[in-house]
């Protein structure tokens, strides 16, 4: 489903060039829920931004569900952002001025859709994260684990082949992040395919699979010694 | 993409700016189909045409100083022959006024004695001799020009008609709809006063006046053949080709040539047609270019108010712009949609603007005596100020299509 080889990032100024993502190597299986994790500054969120083709790379290969997208051009990027993938940002990223139904129904304006499937579409995702009763509301009137999840309503309206997300209970309190990972390992048992960015090591563990990124590149977590020396400094055990 | 339904749920979020917006657009379109309605009108005047040969015509307005007026005929006489021996002069006459000179004599003409009906026609008087015709250049259509024993001398208190008349076409359609005027009797005054026959008519000469007031007869002229005895005494000179500016120099001299109890001074002493023409219509040049001063600054204050609240907009909906891109909007989406907006907001401005327009149009109908308004400036108001919408929302638009899908990850 999402396969990146020798994948690289590098901002470059006058001056200096930073790896964001140093041969980054990945394979995420159809059907999985991968969760990846690592410190700040890691590169994690780099590798979402890439993943979901919202920025482009410096090297390297990555293919998703099978198509090569370096030489893609915008246009057809913005159809496989809107078609293939679902995103899930940490914050919710609604649009203020547009009320729960208008919000959930923006991917599916831009892919056409006729006003009738639409509207199908929106109402059952709504009724799947229980909240079709709010379709009138804006998002300032709802509270931040209903917000997060309208936008992960969103994100499955449109029927995507992959979702990500970016830290999606990182701006939620415990007892509402419990309630969007429970909606997030249902809709993956469903059949979903789910990369979650994430530095809280707890959710983590609720993934079928962790990958680990450290300075831009996925490690082994029992062969390298940088996450040996970051536990030790957290004063956990490897 | 439709899009019209979520601008229109994001418009009502943000209902000052779209108001504010909608009412200068709105305010724009009524003041700018005004002014051009009016600058139209000015350019229409402007180029009405007086009837005459203007190129090579002068005009002279002499004041006899220590003469009394009854006494100007032989003086006057002489002044006629010396500007007609004037080399360079092909031919001149006496007059009380000419097309465009800002004052004359206006009456009502009847068919019937005055007191027994109400007038059929406005008329200006020019009161000529039998050269006047070769000196406007007129167009003599029908009947014939004056003799120069028909050509009589008198006091302007004593005029109260003459036996023959000449009238330009206005006139005499105006008098005979039938168009057989010509051999025909008018009235200027009541029992008393002998009725003219129409021997001539003339294509076109202007009154001289050009003012709203005279709109409705403007063409409406009558030449009467009276050698005015009077303090104040108009020289009309047509100068042979090309010789116009010698004969700017030369007719004035020869008149103080011969007598000098005359006074020929001021702005408007001696004038070209050109320069009557100029002086005439100084104000209606004036207000057209005061109108089309106004009009662009009011675009250029529109188009600046529609390109600083998109901008402002843009910078605020940057990451929703990001967010969009994230979900699958192209360049072109994010494009259409600020235009789209745009659009929405002019179409509600202009509806206003419309009524406004003929709001603001009836109120100066009934206060300033001005034509109604034509539709047509309303629809080319209304066409102009949706693409200056559109021209002016283009740069903050194209700038929010080049917003990055990655905005949407980055913290505000």
């Amino acid at each position: 489903m999402l396969k990146m080889t020798h994948l690289s990032k590098v901002y470059r100024t006058e001056v200096v060039e930073t790896y964001a993502l140093r041969d980054f190597n990945i394979d995420v299986k159809e059907g999985e829920f991968v969760a990846v994790t690592g410190p700040s500054g890691s590169g994690k969120t780099t590798f979402l931004t890439i993943a979901g083709l919202l920025e482009t790379f410096t090297g390297g290969e990555y293919h998703l569900d099978g198509v090569e997208v370096s030489n893609l051009n915008d246009n057809a990027r913005s159809k496989i952002r809107n078609e293939k993938i679902g995103f899930i940002f940490q914050a919710f990223n609604l649009i203020p001025d547009l009320n729960v139904y208008d919000n959930v129904e923006v991917p599916l304006r831009y892919r056409g859709m006729k006003a009738l499937e639409r509207k199908q579409r929106i109402m059952d995702a709504l009724e799947r994260v229980g909240l079709a009763s709010r379709a009138k509301h804006y998002p300032a009137e709802l509270s931040g684990g209903q917000q997060q999840r309208v936008a992960i309503a969103r994100a499955l309206a449109g029927s995507p082949r992959l979702l990500l997300a970016d830290e999606p209970t990182g701006n939620l309190d415990t007892q509402m992040a419990r309630g969007v990972m429970e909606l997030l390992e249902e809709i993956h048992r469903e059949g979903a395919t789910i990369v979650m960015v994430t530095h809280d090591p707890e959710l983590a563990t609720r993934a079928q699979r962790n990958v680990h990124v450290i300075d831009g590149q996925v490690v082994d977590l029992a062969e390298d010694p940088r996450f040996h020396q970051q536990q030790a400094r957290a004063g956990a055990p490897a | 993409m439709l899009q019209i339904k979520p601008i229109l749920a994001a418009l009502k979020r943000h209902k000052a700016g779209t108001i504010l917006i909608a009412m200068q657009i709105a305010l724009t379109l009524a003041i700018v189909c005004n002014a051009l309605f009016i600058i139209q009108q000015r350019v229409d005047r402007l180029s009405r045409p007086t009837g005459m040969d203007e190129n090579n015509v002068l005009a002279i307005q002499n004041r006899w100083v220590s003469v009394d007026g009854k006494d100007t005929a032989p003086l006057i006489k002489a002044d006629v022959q010396a500007l007609r021996q004037t080399p360079g002069v092909q031919d001149a006459f006496a007059t009380n006024s000419f097309p465009l000179r800002g004052g004359g004599w206006s009456t009502g003409v009847n068919l019937v004695p005055k007191n027994e009906g109400k007038s059929t026609a406005q008329t200006t008087l020019y009161f000529v001799d039998d050269h006047a015709l070769a000196v406007y250049g007129a167009q003599l259509i029908a009947g014939r020009n004056f003799t120069a024993d028909e050509v009589i001398t008198a006091d302007p208190k004593d005029i109260k008609s003459t036996a023959q008349v000449i009238v330009t076409k206005a006139l005499a359609d105006k008098l005979y709809p039938k168009g057989d005027a010509l051999g025909k009797q008018l009235y200027l005054g009541g029992k008393d006063i002998p009725p003219s026959t129409i021997i001539g008519i003339v294509a076109r000469l202007q009154v001289p006046w050009n003012g709203t007031w005279s709109d409705n007869f403007n063409d409406n002229a009558m030449l009467l053949p009276v050698q005015l005895t009077s303090n104040y005494t108009i020289y009309l000179i047509r100068a042979k080709p090309g010789q116009l500016a010698d004969v700017v120099n030369s007719a004035p001299a020869a008149l103080l040539k011969t007598s000098r109890m005359r006074v020929i001074s001021g702005d408007r002493a001696v004038r070209t047609y050109e320069q009557v023409r100029g002086d005439a219509y100084k104000n209606d040049r004036g207000m057209a270019i005061l109108m089309g001063v106004i009009c662009v600054i009011l675009l250029a204050i529109t188009a600046a108010g529609i390109v600083g609240l998109t901008s402002f907009w843009v910078g605020q909906r940057r990451k929703q712009i990001g967010v969009r891109r994230a979900l699958g909007a192209t360049k072109r989406d994010i494009l259409s949609y600020f235009l789209t907006e745009n659009l929405m907001i002019g179409v509600a401005g202009v509806v206003i603007g419309v009524g406004l327009a003929i709001g603001m149009n009836l109120w100066m109908v009934s206060q300033f005596e001005m034509a109604r308004l034509s539709i047509v400036y309303v629809v080319v108001g209304v066409v102009a100020l949706l693409l200056l919408g559109q021209a002016a929302v283009l740069a903050p638009a194209m700038r929010a299509a080049k917003v990055p899908p990655v905005e949407a990850t980055r913290s505000v």
